[in-house]
């Protein structure tokens, strides 16, 4: 049997919130990473900062997700064939984020030799999910590309 | 067997072809012998080229930009343009302003900690070290001292370096010195100025030159923001894993994978190199298995992930192709040719493929004897 949503095509909205909230769970690491890669941990007490951080996000989580909401019926007449850029920003999204995921794991003082047991596990879902994303929502089957 | 005696249609077509290549001959002969009139135009031209060159490139980064905020509201094309190019100095001015400190404090450093190790290795460890045996090692130095051969080697090097250098920068930064005015220039009028090139074109071939002429737009412009767009993440992906695994001299590194990825293969190697043979002299952590490791799977996910996806199909050419531009368009031009192989190659594939269509496309027009007219 086929599943349901199998050829549907999901408008603009979907697939912004899709991009949003994946943003939103990324941005922290993201920007740790950028903070890493320029030794804020000298200047500042990182995990004061990480806390900061999150708080800024979650709020910025509630504001944009009603900014969403109010959008909803004008971003659900706009609809693509395939939203293969929306996919690239993802992927990068993802790169970024599974190295801000090691990031915070050295900041919060995991031990570092077990960073690349980390990185592969969070490698793995990402991948995991990131197909199943581009297949089911943004058209794009990374798989069968030639 | 008698043999066929050769055709009058066969003789014709042999005697055009070496009057074609004895004309050629001619005129390169010709060419040679007026060689400093040449170099003149030549030198005209390359002042020309290289300013307009570097516009027509930062435009077809920045024209679907601007075509964006027009395409939003945002105009007329003044404020557009005014919006893009100053986000566009920012943000390089801000690169600049960030980054070299850190260039700076990493490569003062390097000088001051680490060269001494290295040359004490070459001049100490390595004698032990050496593949060969110390016999050999000793020999080899013993020649090398006798011999002078490297003060002579760089006595005549550097003076032809320097002058090289000086013969590259100077152009170069006359280019960038002017490249803001024309690109300004370039972007308020891209419409009407290419509209006047096409007014350049016999009306007959105008249409397929313009179709021609968009799909190299197309392709050289696919090629260079993909590109700049990679270079930005790996660098910044292998700067924070060399980060990560601790090595020394992270940002350089990690920068050096950046620049050297515009070069397809070659500058994998040319990345990875430094910072293996930097942890193989200071030893300690990371190994350089490590570092090498890394740079294998960064390549390999840059390459089979990143690549295929961003770059689409437009530039796939296989492996060989490439090379062989490389080596080509890098004998030719230099370091410039090296990093434009590939889309020059990517451009000429291009042609190609037009024409053989347009051949394709005129042999399939039905052939009609006479007049077709009622």
């Amino acid at each position: 049997m086929m599943p349901a949503n199998k050829g549907k095509i999901f408008s603009q909205y979907e697939i912004i919130t899709i991009m949003f909230y994946f943003t939103m769970a990324l941005l922290h690491p993201i920007i740790l990473v950028i903070t890493y890669l320029f030794d804020i941990a000298s200047v500042v007490d990182v995990l004061k900062f990480s806390f900061w951080l999150m708080i800024g996000i979650l709020s910025l989580t509630l504001v944009g997700g009603v900014l969403l909401l109010t959008q909803k019926d004008r971003l659900k007449r706009r609809v693509k064939p395939a939203y293969r850029n929306e996919y690239i920003t993802l992927l990068f999204l993802s790169a970024f984020g599974l190295l801000g995921f090691a990031v915070l794991y050295d900041y919060l003082g995991g031990n570092r030799q077990y960073i690349a047991n980390v990185l592969t596990v969070i490698l793995a879902l990402m991948v995991y999910v990131l197909i199943v994303l581009g297949r089911k929502y943004f058209k794009f089957d990374y798989m069968r590309q030639k | 067997m008698k043999k066929k005696p050769i055709s009058d249609d066969r003789l014709n077509r042999i005697i055009k072809y070496l009057a074609i290549a004895l004309l050629f001959l001619a005129v390169l002969f010709m060419a040679v012998q007026f060689s400093s009139v040449w170099s003149w135009i030549i030198d005209a031209i390359k002042a020309v080229i290289v300013p307009v060159g570097l516009a027509y490139l930062s435009a077809l980064i920045m024209f679907p930009l601007i075509k964006y905020l027009e395409k939003k509201g945002i105009g007329p094309r003044g404020l557009s343009l005014a919006i893009v190019f100053l986000l566009s100095v920012g943000i390089i001015f801000a690169l600049f302003y960030f980054v070299t400190p850190f260039v700076v404090s990493e490569i003062t450093d390097f000088f001051n900690d680490e060269f001494p190790k290295i040359l004490d290795y070459l001049t100490g460890d390595l004698r032990d070290d050496f593949i060969f045996g110390t016999d050999a090692y000793d020999r080899l130095f013993e020649y090398l001292e006798e011999s002078d051969l490297i003060n002579n080697w760089l006595n005549a090097t550097l003076p032809n370096l320097l002058n090289q250098l000086g013969s590259f920068l100077f152009p170069l930064l006359t280019a960038i010195a002017i490249l803001p005015i024309l690109l300004i220039y370039y972007l308020l009028d891209y419409e009407m100025l290419s509209d006047r090139l096409r007014s350049i074109i016999p009306q007959k071939q105008e249409k397929a030159v313009a179709e021609l002429g968009s799909r190299l737009n197309q392709t050289v412009g696919a090629y260079l923001r993909g590109q700049i767009l990679l270079m930005l993440a790996i660098g910044t992906v292998a700067t924070i894993v060399y980060k990560l695994i601790g090595l020394k001299y992270y940002f350089i590194f990690g920068v050096l994978v950046g620049i050297t990825n515009i070069i397809p293969y070659f500058g994998t190697i040319l990345a990875a190199l430094p910072p293996t043979i930097y942890t193989f002299i200071i030893g300690g952590t990371p190994g350089p298995l490590l570092v090498l490791g890394v740079n294998v799977v960064l390549q390999f996910i840059e390459g089979n992930i990143f690549q295929p996806i961003i770059m689409a199909h437009q530039l796939q050419m296989h492996p060989l192709v490439i090379i062989t531009s490389i080596l080509f368009f890098g004998s030719l031009f230099g370091a410039l040719g090296v990093i434009f192989a590939s889309p020059i190659a990517a451009s000429i594939r291009v042609i190609w493929q037009f024409f053989r269509e347009q051949r394709q496309a005129a042999n399939m027009t039905p052939i009609t004897g006479g007049d077709a007219s009622p």
